[in-house]
This record gives C-alpha cells, sequence and structure tokens, in this order.
C-alpha cells in the first residue's frame, strides 16, 4: 500500500514531468531500434524541432500573457505577421538584431491597439483580435509592395537578412554526437536530443528562450505578476483592492505583442532569412492552441510547443520516422486504456483501445503517412487532450469577458 | 467605552432619489453595532459613504475624533476601515495566500513577493482570530464559510480595526451563521469594531451590542437588543404594524395535483440522494418541505422540474407523466418554479424585466403569438406585476440586475404566479428578502393557494413553514421521514424530526 501510495505522491509531484519525458524518450528509443528508423532522436531533428518550437513558444506565451489577464487574443496571428514584416524589413536594413528589436516593437504597437479596442473601448475581443489580423496581412501586403522591389526584393519576398550568429558548444557538441552515433539504448537519443540543442544554435534561440523562464518568474514570483492573473481571474476583486486593472491588461498584452512580434521576426530572420508573405502559416492560432493544450500555464505551452513543433519537423525531415512514430500513438493509446481500466472507466479504455488498434493497422498496412495527417496531427492531439481533459483545464475565470471599471 | 465612529447628518441625493438623508449614528469601539432596515432603506449607500466608494454630500464622518475625507477605498484602508463584501471577492483559480495579499503584497527588490513573510503573518492573523484557514489551498476548493473567513483575514491583513460587515449571514447556512458569530466574538474581543448589515432581525438581536434602525434613507431609532424584540424592530423598519399572514380555512380540494411515488435518484458522484421518497400534494394546500439542507431537497425539485430524471419510480403531475416529460412540457402542465438561486436559475440579469416575464412562458399564450414574442402582452403584464408585487424599479425596460434582491424576487414570484398554476414549486421564496417583501411573497403564496394551486413550499426558514403551510413534510437522507400538523407541532419537534427521529 505504501509503495502504491509512493508512487502517486511523485506522480502528483513536478517531477512526473521528468517521468513522463524519460519514458516518453525509452518509448521512442524501443521504436528506432525495433525499426530501423534513427532519426526521430537524432541532432538534427532535435535542433530542428528547437527552430519549429521557438515561433510556436513565443506565441503560446504571448498568448498566456494576454489571457492571464483576462484577454483573449486571437490576433496573435497578425502581430506574427507584423513580427516577420518588421523583422525582415529592419533586419535588412540595419542587421538582424535590429530587426528582431524592430519587430517587438511592432508586435507591442499591435498589442496596445488590441488592448485599446477590447479593454478601453470594450469591443468584443474576438473581434478586435480578428480586425488585427486582417489589418496586419494588407498592411504588410501594401508595405511589401512599397519597400521591397525597389529595395532588390519583389511585392512578396523581401531581400535577406544578414544571418545572426550560430554557436556550437565547444567538446561537449562533438562527444555527444559521437556517443549518438553509437546507437546505445536511451542513451543514444538522450544524446542526440542535447547536441541538436548545442550545435550550430542561433543565439536568437537562446535568446528568446529566456522568454520562458522570465514569464515563470514575473508571473509566480513578482507583484505586478499576481496582478496580471488577478486580472484575468477576478477584475472586479482586484479593482476593490487599488489594482489598476486597465493599466495591468494593457501591459500585458502589450507584453504578449511584444512576444508574438518576437516569434514572427524568428521565422523571417532566422529560420528563413528573408520576409515571404504568408509565413507564418497560421502559426499564431497554433499558439493558441498550446495556451489551452498546456493548460495556462507556461511549461504547458512550452510542451505544447514542443510537440507541434517536433511534428513540423518531423514532417521536413524524413516520412519513414513519422511512420515509426505510430507506434508510439499505438502505445500512448495503450496507456491511457490501461489508466482507465483501472479508474475503471472502461468506456474511454474501449475508445482509446480501438483507436490504438487501427493506428496499428495502419502502420503494418502502410510504409508512409501521408503529410497531410502529419500537419494535422497536432490539431488532432489538441482535440483529443480537449476532449479527455476538458473538466481539469482551468482556464483565467474571466479571460474573454468584458469587464467595464465600476461595474460589477 | 469610547466613541470609534461617529456619522453626523450625512446625506447623499441620487437624481430622483434620497439614498441617505440626516443620517446619525455612534459606534463605540470593540462593540457589534449592527445596522438594520429593509432594503432600499439607505444601508448600502451609507456602507459605500464609510468605505470611500461615494462622496456624501452633506455631514461629517469623525473616526476617533478625526474628521474623514476619504476619496477611495485605499483612504479608507488606511484609517483602518475595511469592508467584507457580501458577494465574495475571490479568485477561484488562486492560493487563500495570494487571495489576501493581493494589492498589499510585501515585496522586494524587483517586485519579488516575499511569499514567506507573508505566509507568516497570515497565518499569524488566522490564528490569532481563530479563522483557521490555511494559507496554501486553493480558493475553489473551499466552501462558502470559508471564503467568509478569507474575505475577513483579507480585511485584517491591511490592518484594519474596523470591519464592516455587508449582510455576511446571506449566503451562509445556519451552522456557518454560528462559526460566524463566534469569529466576530473573538474580533471585538480583540479591541476591534464591527459594523453588521443585515436585514434579519433574530441574527441582529442576538449578536448585536447596538442596533440602529434605518428606514427611507435615515435613521429612525438606536435601540439595544435586550431592551426590543423583533416584533418592535419590524415595526421601526416598515414604519408600522407588520401584516401577519392569515392562511384562513382549509382550502384542500379533493385531486392529487402532484404525485410522488416511490423515486430515486443518484448524483454524478454516485450518492443515492432521492432513495425511494413518495410525497402527494393536493389542490388547494401548500405542503412545506422542511429538511437540513443537502437531505435532497435540491433534487426533488429539479426532478419534479424535470431537469433530472429518476432511476425508477414515477412523477404525476395533474395527469401529466412528469417522469418521462420535458420540462417545458411539465411548465406547459401548469407548474410554476419559484427556484432558489435567482440569479442563477430565476433570470437572466442582463436582460429587460419585460424580457425575463417571458421567460419559462415562451412558448404559450399569452406571451407567445405563434411563432413570436408577443412584445406588448409580455409588457403590459410585466407592468401588472411591478404594482401588484410593489416591485420597485424605474421602469420595466431596465435590466434585471439593477435591482435589488427582494425586487428581483417579488418580479419572480409575480411571473411564476401569472397564468393561475396547478401546481408552484416554491424554494426558499422568501430568501435574502426584507420583512415587507417577505410578507408580500407570503400574501401571494396563500392566494395561489385559495385559488386551488398545489404549492411545495421548500424552505430553511422554519418560520416561514409553520406560517403558510397545511402540512409539513420532514425530509431526511432523500426520504420523507415525517408528516407534522403546523398547529400541533412545535419548532423543537420539528428540529427532531429534521434530524431523523421518527415523531409519531
Amino acid at each position: 500500500m505504501s509503495t502504491v501510495n509512493r508512487v502517486k505522491d511523485i506522480l502528483r509531484s513536478p517531477a512526473r514531468l521528468y517521468l513522463v519525458a524519460g519514458l516518453a524518450l525509452a518509448a521512442l528509443s524501443l521504436i528506432q531500434i525495433w525499426t530501423g528508423a534513427n532519426d526521430i532522436t537524432s541532432d538534427g531533428a532535435s535542433g530542428a524541432t528547437l527552430r519549429f518550437s521557438i515561433p510556436l513558444l513565443m506565441a503560446g506565451l504571448g498568448g498566456l500573457w494576454s489571457e492571464r489577464a483576462g484577454v483573449i487574443n486571437i490576433g496573435l496571428e497578425g502581430m506574427m505577421i507584423v513580427g516577420t514584416w518588421m523583422g525582415a524589413w529592419f533586419g535588412f536594413k540595419s542587421g538582424p538584431w535590429v530587426g528582431m528589436l524592430a519587430a517587438a516593437i511592432g508586435g507591442i504597437i499591435a498589442g496596445l491597439l488590441h488592448a485599446l479596442l477590447t479593454v478601453r473601448i470594450g469591443i468584443d475581443q474576438a473581434v478586435s483580435g480578428l480586425a488585427i489580423n486582417l489589418l496586419a496581412y494588407g498592411t504588410t501586403r501594401f508595405l511589401s509592395g512599397v519597400y521591397f522591389p525597389p529595395a532588390g526584393g519583389d511585392i512578396l519576398t523581401s531581400p535577406y537578412v544578414k544571418p545572426i550568429a550560430l554557436f556550437t558548444v565547444p567538446w561537449l557538441s562533438p562527444h555527444l554526437i559521437s556517443l549518438e552515433h553509437k546507437h546505445y539504448f536511451f542513451i543514444s537519443d538522450l544524446a542526440g536530443i542535447i547536441a541538436g540543442l548545442i550545435t550550430r544554435t542561433s543565439w536568437a534561440s537562446l535568446l528568446l528562450m529566456m522568454a520562458l523562464p522570465l514569464t515563470i518568474w514575473i508571473l509566480w514570483r513578482t507583484k505586478f505578476g499576481l496582478r496580471v492573473r488577478f486580472s484575468g481571474e477576478n477584475p472586479v476583486a482586484s479593482e476593490s483592492l487599488g489594482v489598476n486593472v486597465y493599466r495591468t491588461r494593457f501591459i500585458a498584452i502589450a507584453v504578449s505583442g511584444a512576444l508574438a512580434g518576437l516569434g514572427g521576426a524568428y521565422i523571417s530572420v532566422v529560420s528563413t532569412g528573408h520576409y515571404l508573405e504568408n509565413q507564418t502559416a497560421g502559426r499564431g492560432y497554433i499558439g493558441l492552441a498550446t495556451v489551452i493544450f498546456g493548460n495556462w500555464k507556461p511549461m504547458g505551452v512550452f510542451a505544447g510547443a514542443v510537440l507541434f513543433g517536433w511534428t513540423d519537423a518531423l514532417r521536413i525531415r524524413q516520412s519513414d520516422s513519422v511512420h515509426a512514430t505510430l507506434l508510439a500513438v499505438v502505445a500512448i493509446a495503450v496507456i491511457v486504456a490501461l489508466i482507465k481500466l483501472y479508474q475503471k472507466k472502461f468506456k474511454v479504455a474501449i475508445i482509446s483501445l480501438v483507436c490504438g488498434s487501427l493506428v496499428l493497422f495502419y502502420f503494418f498496412a502502410q510504409k508512409v503517412v501521408p503529410d497531410e495527417f502529419v500537419t494535422f496531427f497536432p490539431n488532432l492531439t489538441t482535440i483529443i487532450v480537449l476532449a479527455f481533459l476538458s473538466q481539469r483545464l482551468r482556464p483565467p475565470a474571466m479571460a474573454g469577458a468584458p469587464y467595464r471599471k465600476g461595474e460589477e | 467605552m469610547t466613541k470609534v465612529i461617529e456619522i453626523i447628518g450625512i446625506g447623499k441625493k441620487y437624481p430622483g432619489v434620497v439614498a441617505n438623508d440626516n443620517v446619525n449614528i455612534s459606534i463605540e469601539g470593540g462593540s457589534i453595532h449592527a445596522i438594520i432596515g429593509e432594503n432600499g432603506a439607505g444601508k448600502s449607500t451609507l456602507m459605500k459613504i464609510l468605505f470611500g466608494l461615494v462622496k456624501p454630500d452633506s455631514g461629517s464622518i469623525r473616526v476617533r475624533g478625526e474628521e474623514l475625507n476619504l476619496k477611495s477605498p485605499q483612504d479608507a484602508i488606511a484609517k483602518g476601515i475595511g469592508m467584507v463584501h457580501q458577494h465574495f471577492m475571490l479568485a477561484d483559480n488562486a492560493t487563500v495566500l495570494e487571495n489576501v495579499i493581493l494589492g498589499s503584497e510585501p515585496t522586494g527588490a524587483l517586485g519579488t513577493i516575499h511569499y514567506a513573510a507573508a505566509r507568516e503573518k497570515l497565518t499569524e492573523i488566522s490564528q490569532r482570530y481563530g479563522l483557521e484557514i490555511d494559507p496554501d489551498q486553493l480558493v475553489a476548493s473551499l466552501g462558502v464559510g470559508e471564503r467568509q473567513r478569507v474575505e475577513i483575514a483579507k480585511v485584517l491583513f491591511r490592518g484594519a480595526e474596523i470591519l464592516i460587515l455587508d449582510e455576511p449571514t446571506a449566503v451562509l447556512v445556519p451552522q456557518e451563521v454560528d462559526e460566524l458569530f463566534s469569529n466576530l466574538k473573538g474580533l471585538t474581543s480583540n479591541g476591534l469594531t464591527i459594523i453588521f448589515i443585515s436585514h434579519k432581525l433574530d441574527e441582529v438581536l442576538q449578536i448585536a451590542d447596538d442596533i440602529t434602525v434605518m428606514r427611507r434613507g435615515t435613521t429612525v431609532a438606536n435601540v439595544h437588543p435586550k431592551e426590543t424584540s423583533k416584533k418592535a424592530l419590524a415595526e421601526y423598519m416598515i414604519g408600522g404594524a407588520l401584516p401577519e399572514p392569515h392562511p384562513g380555512e382549509s382550502s384542500r380540494g379533493s385531486d392529487k395535483a402532484l404525485k410522488v411515488e416511490g423515486v430515486s435518484f443518484t448524483d454524478h458522484d454516485g450518492r443515492k440522494v432521492i432513495n425511494e421518497l413518495s410525497l402527494d400534494i393536493f389542490s388547494g394546500e401548500i405542503v412545506g418541505l422542511a429538511g437540513v439542507e443537502g437531505n435532497g431537497q435540491s433534487e426533488l425539485i429539479e426532478l419534479i422540474m424535470g431537469l433530472v430524471k429518476a432511476d425508477s419510480g414515477s412523477i404525476e403531475i395533474v395527469g401529466l407523466d412528469a417522469s418521462v416529460a420535458t420540462t417545458r412540457q411539465i411548465r406547459d402542465a401548469g407548474v410554476g418554479y419559484i427556484p432558489q438561486d435567482r440569479h442563477r436559475d430565476g433570470l437572466l440579469l442582463g436582460a429587460s424585466l419585460w424580457e425575463n416575464r417571458v421567460l419559462g412562458h415562451q412558448g404559450t399564450a399569452p406571451m407567445a403569438d405563434g411563432l413570436w414574442v408577443n412584445k406588448s402582452a409580455a409588457k403590459s403584464d410585466s407592468e401588472r406585476i411591478v404594482s401588484e408585487f410593489d416591485v420597485r424599479t424605474p421602469s420595466i425596460n431596465v435590466a434585471a440586475h439593477a435591482l435589488s434582491g427582494g425586487n428581483q424576487q417579488k418580479f419572480i414570484v409575480g411571473r411564476e404566479m401569472a397564468g393561475a398554476p396547478k401546481v408552484l414549486i416554491a424554494a426558499q421564496p422568501t430568501r435574502g428578502v426584507d420583512v415587507g417583501a417577505q410578507a408580500i411573497i407570503w400574501n401571494h403564496l396563500i392566494e395561489a393557494r385559495r385559488n386551488g394551486a398545489a404549492v411545495l413550499l421548500v424552505s430553511a426558514d422554519l418560520d416561514e413553514i409553520f406560517k403558510l403551510s397545511d402540512r409539513i413534510a420532514v425530509i431526511f437522507r432523500g426520504e420523507i421521514t415525517n408528516y407534522l400538523d403546523p398547529k400541533k407541532a412545535t419548532p423543537e419537534t420539528l428540529g427532531m424530526a429534521m434530524t431523523g427521529e421518527k415523531i409519531a
């Protein structure tokens, strides 16, 4: 009995994150050994995952800031678009770092517009967000036509930006890569993942990743963060205790815009090196999905961004990896089924098993997975997470609700 | 004893309304001073003035002899005046500690919160005043009584020495009221002063050291609880003799309008909350359902209204098989329903009164005209309710949330009485309303009975049960365990029956 309780304690403690991550890695490792696919946990896949995850992480954290303060930010996509354009143009003009800064400022301006419309004027938050998306799309297109052709680009693409320097951690990186190529169970996979993060990595990646610990620290350890969260949970109570809810929301939405803008600039300046129209491809919306997936918590948003980024990376790289990953889906389905059996929730267990067997059948019947499915996979995961966990999700109580000072 | 607060000649006018006029109160330090009055008597305005939310037009307030000039609640807090709101100002998705410190966080460099210091201070407050709150619990997991103690802790954390409690017992069950009262005694024995706003006369007589009565915006009496009575207080409040309900002769018909037979119901958590329950109500009869809260009253109402379906057994309402009918069919068969939570189930707070009048009758004439809502009928009937039930409102076009609780309740009662219901389910019909509104609602319930309605009266107010019921049915653990005759039973026997004892 006591061991059962101890296991339960561990499962409830924050350490369960490491446990889950470790188990997932072990499962992927086994799958690679069995199927011979070895690009799932390679340094290349890990580096690509990082590059695809960062824009999503930035958008997700942007969504988190805004929603924690009580305002839903559908305008994230537009703020990212502003970021891609500002980053590329000012990057081309004055260097990549200036581009990043300009993107953040552009995001802040878009954020302040959203704040003005929703907080001050009281327009419906979804309507204001959509307006910002449309406005961003139209404005950037107009500006592209004015500025890019004379500078050597065309109406859809900007000239190239000077790249941001890369870094590789000396000694550690080559040793990890050689360890990775030995294909030991688990150890090589772990080595590959870490090697991918510290080999030929952009300084911009490192800098933007700091947004995660900073967000956690500000929102949960500081006075300002507490007030941001209460503005989203109970603005009336906050106001009654002397918190200036309007101002707090303005700042939080500006931070949201800055983060989304930086995420956009990362795509244009770091990932592709220039601006392409429609480059964000809905990543702002995926960022919103990571907020829900992550239960409005920064580490959850991070996990969501990595999951979505990982599937993006896999799709681009090698389809046999994707095919092998199907086995991981089967494993998850079996684990869910076992847990639900233990909880005596037979309906869910059976559904889970049936889904698992269908995927398993597909794994043996087909050699490749269509790209479309891979693209859709993260969205499907979000839907499943929402379906199964919706009762345990804790969105900020007043996110999305209009708030007028002095009214209850 | 010294005077801690002196309120001298306070007046406040709003366009068209005199909210406060020549209000004079003096409050002694370390005492509990109750301010009572009907809804709309000006208590809330006075408290808003005291807490800095509203500026008075005339008069002055002195705290310990010093003239107050409050511009905001923050000023009031700085002067040691704290307010415990009737509707809790707490965030569910945050811990007790976070809720308490918000707005006056002890911080260090870069705005980092000193959680350890804050936790220590809160624990110390909790122990000194016996509040028994755990700083690290999530507010979502707390009960109503605990939430109120968190609200009190919030005020004490800010160093308040004068606490204003606005109708603190409105949301509490009797046991929680007792706990609150012992907490309040703990506060005053530590030298704090409490201003207790209420319209519940029993409670005021029990807890207060002094009582001030307000009527129509002004103070009409200052009395000692030992030198007065409930009846005298009520007469001060309404400015005349209180009309007593006179149920009169039995008007019980011969047909059973509501027949509940052997009904069982299991809730989400798998608890069998209604167990083989049977209950018949004849037309023209009021049956009072008495019981300690949580013994299946809410579930029985939901079963009768078709909001949930029974596991087994049958419910018949004027010939309709309600165990399979939809709520709409049940209502159309002539069932009126006064829900116990008027904000959650009784009204659309953001919609106008006349729109609220349509609710529940949207499918039948006169509210419906074919596919359309009959707006003129809804409006004229709303006007009728406003005048017959003395609903105090500027117009029938204002949103329901603009009305005070008692007036909202009168409007709901009026709506549910419309169209002469054959069965009326009245759950806590006078909860949170003042004595004047209570008398009006009681008279209308009696009138419905005289007109042949079968009334199921579910109430936690035993006085109400005794005054109105033809029969009292006692519900205990999902069963009707006793029937009592209100003319013969005493509150003591009813109390025993409610705890499960069999009374012959």
